[in-house]
C-alpha cells in the first residue's frame, strides 16, 4: 500500500477566518444567554433553554478558541 | 617542526612482523583523497580488491589506529560500478566492528561484507568514504585576533591495511591558502592546493609511514557540543521543530583582546577565522521561523525561499573566535504534508535527523519527537544506530501528556543528514478531544452561571426583606406569564386578520369559519389560564402598583378581541350573502379604526409593564 500524507481535517488557511466566525457567533450566543439569565423572573425560566443555549454557545466558543489557537501558532 | 608523531612507529614494526597471514586477499590499487577544506575531514578511499588465493571470501577488513577511529563519525562502503554510473545510486555495503584474532592491538577493524564472494582471481571496486571530525589540530593552540589560523592533520602516505597494497597514491586536498609545511618523502608533490604522495608500489600489509601536514585553515570551526531537536506532531497541520544549539568555536584559542573596531574595519584580516554567519537549509514551505535565545530575539538573522528549499542565514549576537561560546534557539513550523504519512494502519513521520546547519559539527545530538496524545505501538526506524528511549511531556490541552521518542547520537557529521522514521498508531477521533475540552469547560463556566442563578444565596430565609423578595419574584412571575398570554392572544388576532385576507383572496367560506371555530377555542383556553393569574395578582398586596395597568391591558385585549370578531363576522356574512365589496369595507372601516385604536394602546400598555 503506498504511503499517503496525512492533512489537518480542516485546510491551515482557513483557522483565522473559522476563529472569527465561531468566536463572534459564540459570544452573540454567550450574550443571548446572560440576557435571559438577568431579565426571565426566577420562577418562570426553563433549565432546558439555559442549557442549550450554554451548550451551543460553548460547542461554538470551544471551536473559535481552538481556532485561535491553531492560527496564532499554538499548534496543540 | 617541533611536534612529535603521535604514532609508535617501533609498535607498528613489531606489528607487522609478527601478524599471520590474514587471507589471501590483496589490494590491487588503492586511490585515496582526503578533503581538508572544512573543519570536517573526509577521506575517500578507491579500493581495488583482489583475491590471489582459493578460498572464497567475502568479507573486506578496513583498518583504522585507535585514535583516529575515536574520530571516526561516518564510515560508509558502496560498490564502484566504474566511472559511468552515478555513486549514489548504489547501496550502501553492510559495516561492522569486528575483533579478529592475531591482530596487533591499537587498531580497530571493520567489516565490509560484499555482495557476493570473490572466487579465485576475482576483483571487486569498493569506495570506502570515512568522515573524521576533530581530526584538524590548531598549531599554534593560541592565536590573537590578527593571527591567522593554522591547522595540523596526521596521516599515513602508505594505507594501513592488513592486506598487501600493490599501487596507491593518496592526495591531499587543501583549502586554497598558505600551506606551511608538510613531510617530504619519497614521490610526494604539491599540485596547486593539493598535495600528492605516491604512486608506492608493493608494500607489504600494515605499512605505515605517517605525514604531518600544517596548513592555514580559517574555515569556520563551528562545533555544536549539544543540539537539541524537538519534532513535534499536531495532526492539525502542523509539525513544529526547535532545535536548542549549544555552540563553540573549536579552532584555535583566542587570546589576547578582541577590539571591535578592528574587526568592523577589517573582518577577514582582523577575525578571519571568526564563526561570523551560519546558513540553516530548511525544507520548503517552512513558516513562523524564529531565532532567539534567553534574552530575546536576535534580529540578525535573514530568510528566503524558493519551492525547493527555505534558506535561513543567521548571525550570532557576537563573532565567535576560538574557544568562544553562545547558546541559541531556531525554531520552525513546516507542513504536515510534508513529514507524516500512512501506511496501511500505522503513520508514520519521515524526516532528516541532523542539523539543517552547513558543516557544523555536533557532539551530541538528541532528536526528540514529540507525538500527539494517545499515540500507541511507536518504533523507531533509522539509518544509523542511535541510543533510544522513551519520555512523556505535557504541553497545551494534555491530560497525561504526550510520548516523546528520544534518540541520542553521538559525533555527528552532515553525512547523518538522513532520513528516518518514527512509526506510531493514532485514532483519528483522539485529535478531536482538545476541542472537546475546550467545549466542556465553556460549558462548565455557564453550568456554573446556572447555579448561581438558580441558588438562593440569602442567609436569613425568614427575615421581611427577603419575603417581600419572594413574593415580588412571584408577582413578576405572573406579570410575564399575563404578558406571555396576551401577545398568544395577539398573534391569534394576526392570524384572523390573515384568514380574512385569505378569504377575500379565495373567497372560501367555509375554511374561514373552520379557522375562526378554532382561534375561538384558542382564545378560551388562553382566557382561562388568565383568570388564576388575575386572582394572585388581585390577592397580592406587593401587585398593587402593577394591578391597574394589567387589569387595563387584560380589558383592552378583551375589547379588541370582541372588535376583532364583530368585524369577522360581518365580512363573512357579507360574503355569504354575497354584497357588495364597496358596503362592506364601508361597514367594517369604522370597525377597523377602534381596532387599530385599541392595537396600539395594548401594545403602548406592554411596554409600560416591561417598564415597571
Amino acid at each position: 500500500m503506498a504511503p499517503k500524507p496525512i492533512t489537518s481535517p480542516v485546510p491551515d488557511a482557513w483557522y483565522p477566518t473559522l476563529s472569527v466566525f465561531m468566536l463572534a457567533i459564540g459570544l452573540i450566543v454567550t450574550a443571548s444567554f446572560f440576557i435571559y439569565e438577568a431579565t426571565s423572573s426566577r420562577r418562570n425560566r426553563s433549565l432546558a433553554k439555559e442549557l442549550v443555549t450554554g451548550a451551543v454557545a460553548s460547542v461554538f466558543l470551544g471551536f473559535g478558541s481552538l481556532f485561535l489557537l491553531l492560527a496564532s501558532g499554538v499548534y496543540v | 617542526m617541533s611536534m612529535g608523531f603521535r604514532f609508535d612507529l617501533l609498535l607498528f614494526t613489531i606489528a607487522l612482523l609478527s601478524v599471520p597471514v590474514l587471507s589471501d586477499l590483496i589490494l590491487s590499487k588503492v586511490d585515496r583523497r582526503v578533503d581538508l577544506t572544512s573543519q570536517i575531514v573526509r577521506i575517500t578511499s578507491t579500493l581495488k580488491v583482489e583475491n590471489e588465493g582459493t578460498d572464497l571470501v567475502s568479507e573486506v577488513l578496513l583498518a583504522f589506529p585507535d585514535n583516529q577511529a575515536k574520530k571516526l563519525a561516518h564510515l560508509v562502503a558502496t560498490p564502484n560500478e566504474g566511472k559511468g554510473k552515478t555513486k549514489s545510486s548504489a547501496v550502501s555495503l553492510p559495516v561492522e566492528v569486528v575483533q579478529p584474532d592475531g591482530m596487533p592491538p591499537a587498531l580497530t577493524f571493520y567489516s565490509v561484507s560484499l555482495p557476493k564472494g570473490l572466487g579465485k582471481g576475482d576483483t571487486f571496486t569498493l569506495d570506502v568514504l570515512a568522515v573524521f571530525t576533530h581530526a584538524l589540530q590548531p598549531f599554534p593552540e593560541k592565536i590573537s585576533q590578527a593571527d591567522i589560523q593554522l591547522v595540523v592533520f596526521y596521516e599515513t602516505a602508505h594505507y594501513l591495511s592488513p592486506y598487501m597494497v600493490k599501487v596507491q597514491s593518496l592526495s591531499v586536498k587543501l583549502p586554497d591558502a598558505r600551506i606551511e609545511s608538510f613531510t617530504k618523502i619519497e614521490n610526494a608533490k604539491i599540485q596547486g592546493s593539493e598535495i600528492k604522495y605516491g604512486p608506492y608500489e608493493n608494500l607489504p600489509p600494515f605499512s605505515y609511514s605517517p605525514i604531518v601536514v600544517h596548513f592555514e585553515g580559517n574555515q569556520p570551526f563551528a562545533v555544536a557540543q549539544e543540539l537539541e531537536r524537538e519534532l513535534e506532531i499536531s495532526h492539525w497541520g502542523s509539525v513544529q521543530v526547535t532545535e536548542h544549539y549549544n555552540l563553540i568555536h573549536g579552532g584555535a584559542q583566542s587570546k589576547g583582546e578582541f577590539s571591535r573596531l578592528d574587526y568592523q574595519a577589517r573582518p577577514y584580516i582582523r577575525g578571519a577565522s571568526a564563526v561570523r554567519r551560519l546558513v540553516a537549509k530548511l525544507p520548503p514551505r517552512a513558516h513562523s521561523v524564529y531565532y532567539r535565545d534567553e534574552i530575546g530575539n536576535i534580529s540578525t538573522s535573514n530568510l528566503w525561499g524558493d519551492h525547493k528549499k527555505t534558506e535561513l542565514v543567521i548571525e550570532p549576537r557576537y563573532p565567535m573566535f576560538g574557544g568562544w561560546r553562545t547558546a541559541f534557539t531556531i525554531g520552525y513550523g513546516l507542513p504536515l504534508q510534508d513529514f507524516l504519512f500512512e501506511s496501511g494502519k500505522k503513520r508514520y513521520l519521515n524526516i532528516s535527523f541532523g542539523s539543517p546547519m552547513d558543516e557544523v559539527v555536533i557532539d551530541t545530538l538528541i532528536v526528540k519527537v514529540v507525538l500527539p496524545e494517545g499515540s500507541r505501538d511507536i518504533s523507531v526506524s533509522a539509518p544509523f544506530p542511535v541510543k533510544q528511549w522513551q519520555e512523556t511531556k505535557l504541553s497545551h490541552l494534555d491530560v497525561v501528556g504526550r510520548p516523546v521518542i528520544v534518540l541520542e547520537k553521538t559525533n555527528v557529521v552532515p553525512e547523518h543528514n538522513q532520513y528516518f522514521q518514527v512509526y506510531y498508531k493514532f485514532n483519528s477521533l483522539s485529535m478531536f478531544i482538545e476541542p472537546l475540552m475546550l467545549i466542556s469547560g465553556y460549558f462548565l463556566l455557564f453550568v456554573a452561571c446556572i447555579i448561581y442563578t438558580h441558588a438562593d444565596l440569602s442567609i436569613s430565609k425568614s427575615s421581611p426583606s427577603y419575603l417581600a423578595k419572594l413574593q415580588w419574584d412571584e408577582v413578576q412571575a405572573a406579570v410575564q406569564q399575563v404578558q406571555n398570554i396576551i401577545s398568544r392572544c395577539l398573534t391569534i388576532h394576526d392570524k384572523l386578520e390573515a384568514s380574512l385576507r385569505d378569504l377575500s383572496r379565495s373567497g372560501d367560506v367555509q375554511a374561514c369559519k373552520a379557522a375562526r371555530k378554532a382561534f375561538d377555542g384558542l382564545l378560551k383556553d388562553l382566557s382561562k389560564d388568565l383568570k388564576p393569574l388575575l386572582a394572585f395578582l388581585q390577592s397580592s398586596p406587593q401587585a398593587a402598583p402593577i394591578l391597574p395597568k394589567v387589569e387595563d391591558l387584560v380589558a383592552k385585549e378583551r375589547d379588541l378581541q370582541e372588535k376583532l370578531m364583530v368585524k369577522h363576522s360581518t365580512v363573512v356574512d357579507s360574503y355569504e350573502k354575497n354584497s357588495g365589496r364597496r358596503e362592506t369595507e364601508n361597514r367594517v372601516a369604522s370597525q377597523q379604526q377602534k381596532i387599530t385604536a385599541l392595537r396600539q394602546e395594548v401594545d403602548d400598555l406592554f411596554e409600560i409593564i416591561d417598564e415597571i
